[in-house]
């Protein structure tokens, strides 16, 4: 489970160089959307040499590929991902159907890991078909182009977007998989990006993309349990094993199974993320 | 044939140039060549080599660019060259 998800433009190499210095859980380096259509076999080049040169073994590395339908440029992405190692891919404009298309270009060949980028209305009603597929293991949201499909303003806090959020958390709770918000596009909006990230934490996201160096600092302290949770569910997990008790109160409060799966995952994630950097 | 052109003159990067020519011969120009050209030089050989091309003119306009950088951009630039050329 990964909080920050950093997207790295692939034809820049001076930006591919410091992708491990920024503290980022994954990074995605872009095949699609910041590679101008005349460029896409300069930055496939590009990404095959620098992830022949370089290992990384405390960055998850995931390749955002063109979409399915720019077939030649998919097909070539592909192509060129079967020969490298990497943890995922990142499927843009994923559909049930986008993602048939991708495990049969793959082929004999064992697909790795998969998060379906949701960015176009019809999806958020084919969520179960998109997490029947087994090497699904995450959904992200796509929120600018799903804006640009909706007709929708950008809104303080993303309400908008408030029903394709949901809609990600219930489909990645029910399959177990990890849920991921969409990035938040002022750079220099620090507030606004803290604001958006706690807000997305919240509603039950697991992790947020980001755009910008600048916001995986932000987004990996917000998904982070702080130090007042981590002792509060520890004081929780410890108050239900000295009483074995599923039903106790504890200041003033009621606690019962929901509240004590809670804290362990709290716990869980705080010793996932310790010695890690926010 | 126009003259093939990929990469940037991006600090990190290099652009590569490429001309059809009787031979092959490789053109640097890098604020490092003194202490690098030699290196940079095999880059592009070697790149040159993987793609089978060897009668070109190449220009390296280099910006501090790592030899797999250099590569990536010789063989972008080497396979579009024979793109285009066999399409001619």
């Amino acid at each position: 489970m990964h909080r920050s998800y950093l997207f790295v433009p692939g034809d820049a190499p001076g930006m591919l160089e410091t992708i491990d210095v920024f503290d980022a859980d994954a990074v995605i380096i872009d095949l699609e959307d910041s590679v101008a259509p005349n460029r896409k076999d300069e930055a496939r080049a590009l990404l095959e040499a620098f992830l022949t040169h370089h290992k990384f073994d405390h960055t998850a590395m995931y390749v955002r590929v063109n979409a399915v339908d720019e077939t030649a440029w998919f097909e070539a992405d592909i192509k060129a991902l079967q020969a490298l190692a990497i943890d995922g891919i990142v499927l843009p404009k994923a559909t049930p159907k986008t993602l048939k298309t991708l495990q049969e270009v793959y082929a004999d060949q064992t697909l790795p890991d998969v998060i379906a980028l949701l960015e176009t209305p019809g999806v958020f009603f084919q969520l179960p078909e998109v997490t029947a597929y087994p090497f699904v293991k995450g959904l992200m949201l796509g929120g600018e182009d799903l804006r640009q499909a909706i007709e929708a303003q950008k809104m303080p806090r993303s309400e908008e977007l408030a029903m394709a959020r949901g809609l990600i958390i219930l489909a990645a709770s029910e399959a177990s998989i990890q849920a991921i918000d969409t990035p938040f596009t002022d750079i220099k909006d620090t507030k606004g990006l803290q604001d958006d990230a706690f807000h997305a934490a919240k509603l039950g996201m697991h992790g947020k993309a980001c755009i910008h160096p600048n916001h995986v600092q932000v987004v990996n302290t917000v998904f982070t349990p702080d130090q007042k949770s981590i002792e509060q569910a520890e004081r929780i997990i410890a108050m239900h094993e000295k009483t074995q008790s599923m039903r106790f109160s504890l200041d003033g409060f009621m606690v019962d199974k929901p509240v004590i799966e809670r804290a362990k995952r709290t716990v869980k994630r705080a010793k996932q993320f310790k010695g890690r950097r926010v | 044939m126009k003259p093939i052109v990929v990469g940037t003159l991006e600090s990190s990067d290099c652009m590569i140039t490429l001309k059809p020519h009787d031979t092959l011969e490789i053109e640097i120009d890098s604020p490092v060549a003194a202490v690098f050209g030699a290196q940079i030089r095999a880059a592009i050989k070697a790149a040159l080599k993987k793609e089978h091309l060897t009668n070109v003119h190449v220009l390296c306009q280099d910006k501090g660019a790592l030899d797999y950088a250099i590569e990536a951009r010789v063989r972008a630039a080497a396979a579009r060259f024979k793109e285009v050329r066999d399409a001619s």
